[in-house]
């Protein structure tokens, strides 16, 4: 009892590195001052970002590995666009939506659709779901493809869109910011799940289900909610995608490699890490770009190498090497 | 010196309605019967030891009292409740815990978020990490709290084991093999716990090996073999019991 006292006793109820967390806002925030002329990039790697930290939630929080991403973000992506076009409009709705309206109406699918899609395979261990994703997404790539209302093949174009408080949401400084709110939510949501019961109950989940179990853990609803929760993200991003976008296309935006990448940035990032997934969107955005000017056509076997690097000698991707090497970045803690 | 008896659980037990029964219990596996119609009951406060050589089945029928193996018949029940077909994890709202013969700490998580993930069970917030350091008091793990559990050694490990249990404030508790592979003081410090555990009125079952533990530890002694019930009783009548003796010692002594 006199050791207890004296000894300093330790926190585990914390919400993980928020130094860590701010030093990166106050870099991101920075950079549009800095590289004014390079908005496409800071745009499209922040919504990446923030894809990459809404895919962690399920892929790192409750180590189900999805690859059918693509589906939610398509699913918010063209539910913005369909409800904004007065020409698409469907019978029922007398005037278009506007942006924010649309945004969540994809959230609501998007976690219903990850509310049915993980109630039928969350039962099944191993790797049954993440095949489960990558079929899902291929059903709904060839409806998207397939379907005159989604504009098939060629895909939507975005129509004229009412100022959000007087701001033109084509600004790409206006769109720097959507993005920039977009991962500021991810992570503060990832700073909220660490400190909760929720946090421990995945990771207890992602380690061992049938520890969990005997702790009074249901696996399958954690997973559920991790699922429904990544999914209203990554819709909401998908809306945001479409804004910067303006026109996508089936073939681009539900494809495969776009699922793979946003599962690649949090995995090497780090997935067990709070702000992995961020930092492996930002590396690996910067170095991809790097890459393709410099060495132009070699960057893709650079970047296949670089990941396979990663993957043999980080297993828990780049943060889990600081966390190895006792640097004690506040790793998940 | 009166409560020597009393710290038995025997007087206070017999009385007390069980905690625990099972009936009936049955369960096969495809064409292999690993256990076979075992009865038992648990009182507040008694110690049930279950032996029986490799093989015989105790760990199964473990798994199947705690919901994570299907029974094939019987029939079980907590505080008079039907629980037959709860999952694990309803068991332990209903106040059952487990340690599992394997250790298996959550090995990313510190000692104390692996006691906290338990603790959650019955409190929220600083509340829930109050108690799990409380636990981790009582088990005598405190002084290793912000430790990653990967770096237990194995002592530790299934003192970390009972802590999670302990930390969803069970009333009946599964021990499977909490004991076996400790050194002789760890020995004697994880049987103390154990004893003031059941003298603070937990219904305990436990798996184990190691004869002479078993027997001063238990208040009842069900011995299995081939998957059937061989004996039961008092410990020292268990003991002496000529087909306990046969199982554990071949046919061939006499």
């Amino acid at each position: 009892m006199t050791a207890a006292a004296t000894l300093p006793r330790p926190r585990a109820l914390t919400f993980g590195n928020l130094w860590l967390s701010g030093a990166l806002l106050v870099v991101i925030a920075l950079y549009p001052f800095v590289f004014g002329k390079a908005m496409n990039f800071g745009v499209s790697t922040l919504i990446f970002a923030g894809l990459a930290m809404s895919w962690n939630i399920l892929g790192g929080w409750a180590g189900q590995t999805s690859l059918g991403h693509a589906a939610l973000l398509g699913i918010g992506a063209y539910t913005m666009t369909l409800l904004a076009t007065p020409e698409r409009l469907p019978a029922f709705l007398p005037a278009p939506l506007a942006p924010w309206w649309g945004a969540l109406v994809g959230m609501i699918l998007a976690v219903l659709l990850a509310a049915i899609w993980g109630g039928l395979t969350f039962r099944l261990r191993g790797s049954y779901f993440t095949l489960s994703t990558i079929a899902v997404a291929l059903v709904l790539r060839l409806v998207a493809i397939n379907s005159e209302w989604t504009g098939s093949s060629e895909g939507l174009f975005m129509p004229e869109l009412p100022t959000l408080f007087g701001l033109d949401l084509f600004d790409r400084k206006v769109e720097y910011g959507l993005a920039f709110a977009f991962v500021l939510l991810t992570l503060i949501i990832t700073h909220l799940i660490r400190r909760s019961r929720l946090g421990y109950g995945l990771q207890a989940v992602r380690e061992d289900e049938d520890g969990a179990r005997a702790l009074g853990i249901d696996p399958t609803r954690m997973k559920l909610i991790a699922f429904m929760i990544s999914a209203a993200l990554t819709a909401l991003g998908g809306s945001i995608y479409a804004v910067y976008l303006q026109a996508f296309e089936p073939h681009t935006l539900l494809e495969l490699p776009i699922s793979v990448q946003i599962a690649l940035m949090a995995i090497i990032g780090g997935r067990t890490s709070i702000q992995g997934p961020l930092i492996g969107a930002l590396l690996l955005s910067i170095f991809g770009e790097l890459f393709r000017t410099v060495f132009s056509s070699a960057n893709l076997l650079i970047y296949g190498v670089l990941i396979l690097a990663v993957t043999i000698y980080a297993p828990n991707g780049l943060m889990g090497l600081f966390r190895r090497g006792g640097l004690k970045l506040g790793v998940n803690r | 010196m009166t409560g020597v008896a009393e710290s038995r659980g025997v007087p206070a037990a017999e009385r007390a309605a069980p905690l625990l029964t099972a009936e009936g219990i049955t369960i096969r596996f495809g064409g292999v019967t690993a256990v076979k119609n075992i009865n038992l009951s648990v009182r507040p406060g008694e110690i049930l030891g279950l032996i029986g050589p490799n093989g015989a089945g105790k760990t199964t029928l473990f798994n199947g009292l705690t919901g994570f193996v299907r029974l094939s018949e019987g029939r079980v029940t907590l505080d008079g409740r039907d629980i037959t077909h709860l999952q694990p994890q309803a068991r332990s709202r209903l106040g059952m815990a487990r340690t599992f013969q394997v250790e298996r700490p959550f090995e990313d998580l510190s000692v104390l978020e692996n006691v906290l993930v338990a603790a959650f069970l019955r409190h929220r917030g600083r509340a829930a990490e109050d108690h799990a350091y409380a636990v981790l008091e009582r088990v005598g793990l405190a002084d290793r709290a912000a430790q990653p559990a990967a770096e237990l050694n194995l002592a530790r490990r299934r003192r970390l084991e009972l802590a999670k249990a302990l930390a969803l404030e069970p009333r009946l508790l599964f021990l499977d093999e909490s004991i076996a592979g400790l050194n002789p003081p760890a020995q004697q410090e994880m049987v103390a716990l154990i004893r003031e555990l059941a003298q603070s009125g937990l219904g305990i079952v436990m798996v184990e090996h190691i004869m002479h533990v078993i027997m001063t530890l238990s208040d009842h002694v069900i011995c299995m073999a081939f998957g059937e019930l061989l004996a039961e009783g008092h410990p020292a009548d268990v003991a002496a019991h000529p087909d306990v003796i046969r199982a554990y010692l071949g046919d061939d002594h006499d």
